[in-house]
């Protein structure tokens, strides 16, 4: 029996375990559910030793167990596909499954035991895969496949899943369950994290509810439970209501951004969504729902296949993020500030009047004094905190960072903003003053987009909810700004995949 | 069939091939002569493994700056261990090999500890074994060591030079390490993919040790034959091996982010190197242009390389 009990783990200015629970019996599945940002991934990695706990102890049938590192996790029996793929691409699909004790004489790899092997773990899941094959020329569903195959390839005594079967297919998914049910009855335990709450509650017999980091359900029989029930131990999420002043959003206004029926080569279909000036229309979505990627495909860092993008009414052909920026004033807030946002080693000013330095400059030269009156300008009006003007972006605090990731598009005069998951890893305090800012853009006219996977966030902070789902919008609802009401039509778009019911 | 036509190592080998021939015609035949034929293949030895050496560390993605500087003072200190020390041939050559091994193991280990570049780490320890290289025996040169191993350098089989038989076994052996040993796939499902490779209990630092020391005995196996076929050593050698020992594995079609590798392609592209060498010799170039030529082809290559890439994206997402 696998018992982890109390784990605690801090990230930099989040704490994404907060006491967890979870104890999964041999023989058994387990489900693991919980909301974006609810822990989940962070509990499997720490169950599988790629995270090292703050606190808290897991053992396995009554012994402690300290994992170091994921081989200790692997010695102890414990398996795990994770969400994101993890094989190497350049190597044969045989060799991926065994690359944990590749098969060998003396240091030299046993090939035909290597196939073999791989022809057992496939045909446990009865998929036909070529094992000499290179990883890199099969579909991601197949991958994926491989994946679950070469945790299948070690004995273990514990198997996590997380979300296994996010890009298979019905049938594929069914031979997964099939599986799982099969280890099941040869005693083993399989933890199971999926969205899917239909195929959770065809397979699972025990669950635990993550939410915020603690186990708000535990080791409970799946049977006790309805899908409605588990849907709102989901939801009540601790929350923090911020007054935020309401605004009127001119319902005929002409659309800033309009998005109809677009297709990307990175595989979003038929997407259609329009914000208006002075409208923050939420994105919301699992992640790996295609948010971020749909961002950058509107702003030419990706392949837009099919569909028309309007900026305030005429059609746009973005090629690239100047374009973007000069031609049609819209500008992107990513959620990787470190390395996508700021240029870290430089002084906050620069970063803040990167953007315009083709309007500052005289005779190519951009003078020192005109960039720091414009930079300290935004300074003021986003109070951002800096020492000196001097001071390098890299020594700011997160929240600091991401007003100065906002100031540069602000800078630009962008009159639409795409903001990408804005208050990612700040705390609670400067989170609130954050909303607070967003909001007032919005009241002073911008359009924004807002990206984000924090469910009580978007709730706050929307005027409208799209919800995105595989590459695709499930749904746009007017959001009334009743939390519990809002996020349980939302989360039951995503888990339960049935359709809003008219409000 | 079909297929082997469109790899790179097929191409390399046609222009390899069609370089030989027009260079054999341009010489009327000269380069065929016995004489020149022998010259052409012994001195085709150190580049081959050099240009492995250098591979090597490119599979984990790294780089070694030291490894034509290691070469030379693994070459200074075979001869001075042979003609100061008195030492037989063999045990000065083993102790080379030793030397080569002992450097790059320590340049894998302050890598590892110090999370310095190792870029940065090779170009300090190349530039320390410079100065010691100097230190064996100042600008003054070695010669008349050992008999035997100075026939052993002249020697042919079969009209090939024996040294350059040595070192398309030492390919060999660096090919099969990398497909079929189990530390060789270790070091490259680092290069390949390091985070995948922890979560599959691969150690990537020690990959990285072991890919450090492989490339340093492989300078130390560049030295003996430097020693072994051109009968005197001094303390400039090894010097000119830098860019050749990248020019191989870049040419042949190694990937700069590691992961990947080809020994065939190195082979090949330091022959192709070793051709525009010739041809300077053949038709009294000025030395002068040889690097501005040689720098040419590896950056034809690398550039060959990306758009070959791109076209296959593009025909693999259509």
């Amino acid at each position: 029996m696998l018992v982890a009990e109390n784990l605690i783990k801090t990230f930099p200015g989040v704490r994404a375990l907060d006491g967890a629970t979870l104890r999964v019996s041999p023989g058994s599945v387990h489900a693991l559910l919980g909301e974006n940002g609810a822990g989940k991934s962070t509990l499997v990695k720490v169950l599988t030793g790629v995270y090292q706990p703050d606190g808290g102890r897991i053992t396995l049938d009554g012994d402690d167990l300290r994992l170091t590192g994921p081989m200790d996790a692997q010695a102890a029996g414990i398996g795990v596909v994770h969400q994101e793929r993890n094989l190497i691409p350049a190597f044969s699909v045989a060799e991926n499954i065994s690359l944990h004790h590749l098969p060998h004489r003396r240091g030299v790899v046993d090939r035909a035991r290597m196939r073999a092997e791989a022809r057992r773990c496939l045909g446990l899941l009865e998929v036909e895969l070529d094992p000499d094959a290179p990883v890199a020329t099969l579909s991601p569903a197949q991958g994926q496949l491989v994946e679950i195959a070469k945790a299948l390839s070690l004995e273990n005594r514990v198997l996590l899943l997380d979300e296994p079967t996010a890009s298979l297919t019905g049938d594929e998914a069914d031979h997964l369950y099939a599986v799982v049910r099969r280890l099941r009855d040869s005693g083993r335990a399989v933890v199971l994290v999926s969205h899917k709450l239909e195929e959770v509650f065809a397979v699972a017999d025990t669950l635990t509810v993550l939410r915020d980091g603690r186990s708000v359900a535990s080791g409970e029989a799946l049977a006790g439970f309805s899908q409605s029930r588990v849907v709102d131990l989901m939801v009540g999420r601790a929350y923090e209501q911020v007054e935020l002043a309401r605004r009127e959003v001119n319902a005929e206004a002409v659309p800033a951004l309009r998005l109809a029926d677009v297709a990307t080569a990175h595989g979003h279909r038929d997407v259609s969504l329009e914000v208006r000036p002075g409208e923050i229309l939420g994105l919301y979505g699992l992640v790996g729902a295609g948010r971020s990627e749909l961002a950058k495909a509107i702003l030419g860092l990706g392949r837009i296949t099919a569909g028309t993008v309007e900026v305030h009414g005429k059609p746009a052909r973005i090629a690239t993020v100047g374009e973007a920026l000069r031609r049609y004033r819209l500008g992107y807030v990513t959620e990787d500030r470190k390395d996508e946002g700021l240029f870290l080693d430089q002084q906050v000013t620069r970063n803040i009047a990167v953007t315009v330095w083709r309007r500052l400059a005289r005779l190519g030269l951009v003078p020192d004094r005109a960039e720091r009156r414009l930079a300290l300008d935004f300074v003021g009006k986003l109070d951002i905190r800096i020492s000196t003007p001097r001071q390098v972006a890299g020594q700011l605090s997160g929240g600091n960072q991401q007003k100065v990731s906002l100031a540069k598009w602000l800078a630009a005069d962008c009159d639409i903003l795409i903001v990408d998951e804005p208050t990612v890893g700040i705390d609670v305090r400067t989170k609130a003053a954050f909303h607070e800012l967003i909001a007032g853009l919005a009241a002073d006219g911008l359009a924004l987009l807002l990206i984000s996977s924090d469910l009580p966030e978007t709730v706050a902070l929307a005027d409208r909810i799209a919800v995105m789902s595989d590459l695709r919008i499930a749904g746009v609802l007017d959001n009334d700004h009743d939390y519990p009401r809002m996020s349980r039509q939302i989360i039951r778009m995503i888990h339960a995949e049935t359709h809003a019911e008219a409000a | 069939m079909t297929r082997f036509l469109r790899t790179p190592d097929f191409t390399l080998a046609a222009i390899a091939l069609l370089g030989f021939v027009v260079l054999a015609f341009a010489t009327s035949g000269n380069l065929l002569s016995a004489g020149t034929l022998g010259a052409f293949f012994r001195f085709l030895a150190v580049p081959v493994v050099i240009g492995l050496s250098q591979m090597v560390v490119l599979a984990v993605g790294q780089m070694n700056l030291s490894v034509g500087a290691l070469t030379g003072f693994c070459a200074m200190a075979a001869a001075w261990l042979m003609l100061e020390a008195g030492l037989p041939a063999p045990v000065a050559v083993l102790a080379a090999l030793a030397l080569g091994l002992g450097v790059g193991l320590i340049n894998g280990l302050l890598v590892v500890f110090t999370r310095i570049n190792g870029f940065i780490v090779t170009l300090a320890t190349m530039t320390i074994i410079q100065g010691l290289r100097y230190g064996v025996n100042g600008p003054d040169t070695f010669q008349g060591y050992s008999a035997g191993l100075r026939a052993f350098g002249r020697a042919s089989v079969l009209g090939l030079p024996v040294v350059f038989l040595c070192a398309l076994v030492v390919a060999g052996l660096v090919g099969w390490f990398f497909a079929r040993t189990v530390a060789g796939r270790r070091l490259l499902a680092s290069g390949g993919s390091p985070f995948a490779a922890r979560l599959s209990g691969i150690s990537n630092d020690r990959s990285l040790v072991v890919a450090h020391g492989l490339s340093g005995l492989l300078a130390g196996v560049a030295a003996v034959i430097t020693v072994a076929a051109s009968g005197s050593v001094n303390a400039s050698i090894g010097d000119d091996l830098l860019l050749p020992s990248f020019a191989a594995p870049i040419i042949g079609g190694v990937a700069l982010a590691g992961g990947m590798v080809s020994v065939t392609g190195t082979v090949l592209a330091a022959f192709l190197v070793r051709l525009v060498d010739v041809m300077q010799a053949q038709f009294g170039i000025n030395p002068r242009w040889i690097d501005l030529i040689i720098g040419a082809v590896v950056l034809g290559a690398v550039l060959l390389g990306t758009v070959r890439q791109r076209l296959h994206d593009r025909g693999s997402t259509a």
